[in-house]
């Protein structure tokens, strides 16, 4: 590593759209930075906003949730549940002084490898701009 | 705990960005690790025997399986653990090849990620509890709701593989719409005789034996779920029996009060003990109780003295509520046409001879009204005659989608109209044309060649006029923006949009399957899984789930026996997978908030117990109501709090 800042970015990914779309990424060889390790969930309505708060707290600079397309869930409308508590953990986070950059909600579908190649780019390019994250309780530290 | 890590080298795909040595040696020290071992093709023949018979030597507790990715080999490996004897959620895959090796660039930042998520994979892994499938019991029988095409040819498939099939048909006939039609498109066959044979299997065939049909009855009540569902069924008296009824129709001509005959939509009267249409089947009348004098409490017993069958004629029957127990329901109940009286520059109930597509199909059958005559309200056969398609369709202030049934049957109307009255000027009002498929051209490029019949081109609907003028209909139309033209008919045919049935959503709501937003049946998916309903269970066949023609019916007819015939089979217990969600009633403050998400009315709350219970059958393991419960009730099985948030904690060691 060049000593330049890596971000560590968790990405929660539904089994079935974003998961998939990832898998098409490496299927087809598309390179993009490490800094973003995968975490499966059957569907992103199964993201709990502790996951996220958790992710921070343990060290994370930045959190991607990926939900299949509106209308396009496998389960429905897990995804929109997703973007509601998406919706709401940014407002946390505002109140908190955490950038909203650091926290993204997309829409990947098992086609879309070059979307998901382009969400990894721009939001560990976002995060590193952003510096590492400070965390926002006292106990843990620099 | 002793968990056994396995890299697959996939030859050189991993091998080549991925230092097995290196992994081994940030993972060894790892608490738990008893053993790691790099293996060139773990999905190969050879592979899968060297881990079947690794883990029987080595035993681990739990096992890591850093390869491909899951949505290849999860199952496979899955399965070498089973018959190794390892339970096989005992197990955590890292997808080092899609997610890693494939896609980074830098060889130590592909090594060092493999390290880090075999990391999170051993924690997570050591959480992982032993799961297994549950088994239950199903009933292979099935209830099918709705003796149109769809139903009929649903029930008989089922029929003819050994299954015990119940139809519930609310009108005293079956046969659906097209058993009303003289002529079929697109290859103007007889509808009746063409369903003739359908409705005779269902009723005196091989394996009728199998198929119980209740007429005059509706499904009022379902419990259960997938499997297992009982249905309570409203069964009104048609107080005749139908085992002694020989079907002389002797009652008939006697019968002194009448009614207006909804079967040919009010064009002429039955009788108060009537079969709606000549051919009717089953060939058995029925009573109709708010008609029939004795049933009105008045003295009358035309019927029971023209009767020669000895208590064929039972005034005594009631009203019954009876259960039926089916391990799938088949909702085949069909739809309705739009109301024409919403689009009144069109004259339909204020003008006489402005019929719908439906009430002309009548006027066409040699058993309806007329006896197949086409005779305008004053008697004579017209001369012209107006077919409106697009009534209502492709409209946002009506209905947005196209019937794609309707052209056809206009063009039917063409030919009809042209053999039975020739010389007849027919004008189509049309706002856009479709006939696909191999068959349906012939019809319309018939009626393209027909010199007496003129296509005229409107762009919305309340462009055309239908006023009265000198006993003709006046078409007034827009020729262009600012040009007006006008033709002068006999009759009007009105083509309305194929719409969901009134009472489809007291239906839905009894199943508890939703409807799309236009009020049809909402399907699983739209192209894997147009013939299931959003309920485990319970299948759409034919146009209740969306306007489609007779072919398209009875395939979807097909489609849901497929269903029901692989997945409830006779001596087979239905799996349930255990990757699902648990209520700890002990936890639960009976909020409700997980009834509310739960896309697959999965759960119930007991009003007693004051909690909320998943039903394992229908849950399909999402965890919405997991992430959504907020006393942390409810437990996600495979995807529980403390799997994922150690995962988490494992990438960011």
């Amino acid at each position: 590593m060049s000593g330049e800042f890596e971000p560590k970015i968790v990405g929660f990914l539904c089994n079935w759209c974003s998961y998939a779309g990832a898998d098409k990424a490496g299927t087809a060889q598309s390179p993009y930075p490490p800094n973003v390790s995968i975490v499966k969930v059957m569907c992103s309505g199964r993201v709990d906003p502790q996951f996220v708060m958790a992710a921070f707290d343990k060290g994370a600079d930045g959190v991607i949730m990926l939900a299949c397309h509106p209308g396009d869930c496998h389960y429905t409308e897990g995804n929109l549940r997703a973007l509601g508590r998406h919706r709401m953990l940014l407002r946390l986070l505002e109140q908190l002084g955490i950038e909203k950059e650091r926290c993204v909600m997309d829409y990947v579908s098992a086609g879309e490898s070059e979307k998901f190649v382009k969400v990894i780019n721009d939001t560990v390019r976002a995060v590193r701009e952003l510096g590492p994250f400070r965390p926002f309780s006292s106990h843990s530290g620099k | 705990m002793r968990i056994g890590v396995y890299l697959c080298n996939c030859g050189g795909n991993i091998k080549d960005k991925i230092d097995a040595e290196k992994v081994r040696a940030g993972v060894l020290g790892l608490p738990g690790v008893g053993y790691f071992k790099a293996v060139d093709f773990l999905c190969s023949e050879g592979g899968k025997d060297f881990l079947a018979g690794d883990l029987k030597t080595e035993r681990p507790d739990r096992v890591v399986i850093a390869a491909c990715t899951p949505r290849e080999h999860e199952n496979t490996f899955m399965k070498i653990l089973a018959s190794s004897g390892i339970n096989p959620y005992l197990m955590q895959m890292v997808n080092v090849r899609e997610q890693i090796a494939w896609v980074t660039e830098d060889k130590a930042m592909a090594t060092e990620k493999a390290a880090r998520l075999i990391s999170a994979a051993l924690r997570r892994v050591s959480l992982h509890e032993p799961l297994s499938k549950r088994e239950i019991d199903v009933c292979p029988d099935v209830l099918v709701i709705g003796a149109g095409p769809a139903g009929l040819k649903a029930a008989l498939s089922m029929a003819e593989s050994g299954r015990r099939v119940s139809i519930v048909e609310k009108s005293p006939v079956i046969g659906g719409m097209p058993v009303r039609y003289e002529e079929l498109f697109p290859s103007m066959e007889c509808g009746p005789c063409m369903l003739e044979p359908v409705l005779s299997e269902v009723l005196h065939g091989e394996h009728s034996e199998n198929i119980e049909l209740l007429t005059l009855s509706e499904a009022v009540g379902v419990i259960g779920s997938y499997g297992n569902f009982t249905v309570k069924i409203k069964k009104r008296p048609r107080y005749i029996d139908a085992e002694k009824c020989i079907g002389c129709a002797e009652c008939i001509g006697v019968c002194p009060a009448s009614a207006e005959n909804e079967f040919n939509y009010g064009m002429n009267e039955r009788k108060a003990i009537y079969v709606p249409f000549a051919g009717a089947l089953p060939n058995i009348p029925s009573i109709d109780e708010t008609v029939c004098l004795r049933l009105k409490g008045k003295e009358c017993s035309l019927c029971l003295d023209a009767c020669p069958v000895e208590g064929a004629i039972r005034f005594d029957e009631k009203e019954q509520t009876i259960e039926r127990n089916a391990g799938a329901v088949i909702v085949a109940t069909g739809s309705g046409l739009y109301d024409c009286k919403k689009i009144p520059n069109l004259g339909y109930g204020r003008l006489s001879d402005v019929y719908t597509g439906a009430e002309f199909e009548r006027m066409l059958s040699s058993n309806g009204p007329t006896e197949g005559n086409i005779k305008t309200s004053k008697g004579k056969s017209p001369k012209s005659v107006a077919i409106m398609h697009c009534v209502g369709s492709l409209d946002k202030n009506h209905i947005e989608y196209c019937s794609g049934i309707c052209c056809q049957y206009a063009f039917k109307f063409n030919h009809l109209l042209g053999k039975k009255l020739p010389g007849v000027r027919i004008f189509h009002f049309y706002k856009e044309l479709a006939v696909p498929g191999k068959e349906e051209f012939e019809l319309y490029a018939h009626a393209k060649g027909d010199p007496n019949t003129t296509f005229i081109r409107y762009a919305d609907i309340t462009d055309l006029k239908v006023g009265s003028k000198g006993g003709k209909k006046a078409i007034l139309f827009k020729k262009s923006a600012k040009k007006s033209d006008s033709v002068s008919v006999d009759m009007v045919v009105l083509c309305p949009a194929v719409v969901p049935l009134p009472d489809s959503a007291k239906l839905g709501g009894i199943l508890g399957s939703p409807a799309d937003r236009f009020g049809f049946f909402e399907e699983l998916h739209g192209r894997l899984d147009a013939s299931q309903s959003k309920i485990k269970g319970i299948y759409l066949a034919g146009a209740c789930q969306s306007p489609m023609d007779i072919q398209s019916a009875m395939t979807q007819g097909m489609a849901v026996s497929g269903y029901v015939l692989s997945g409830l089979v006779h001596g087979r217990k239905l799996e349930i997978s255990p990757v699902c969600a648990v209520v700890d009633p002990e936890k639960c403050s009976g909020c409700r908030v997980c009834v509310s998400v739960c896309p697959y009315k999965a759960i119930s709350y007991d009003p007693e117990k004051e909690t909320a219970a998943v039903n394992d059958v229908l849950c399909q393991g999402c965890g919405t109501c997991v992430a959504a419960c907020p006393s942390g009730a409810i437990k996600g099985n495979h995807f529980t709090t403390e799997e994922i948030m150690a995962e988490i904690e494992g990438i960011l060691r």
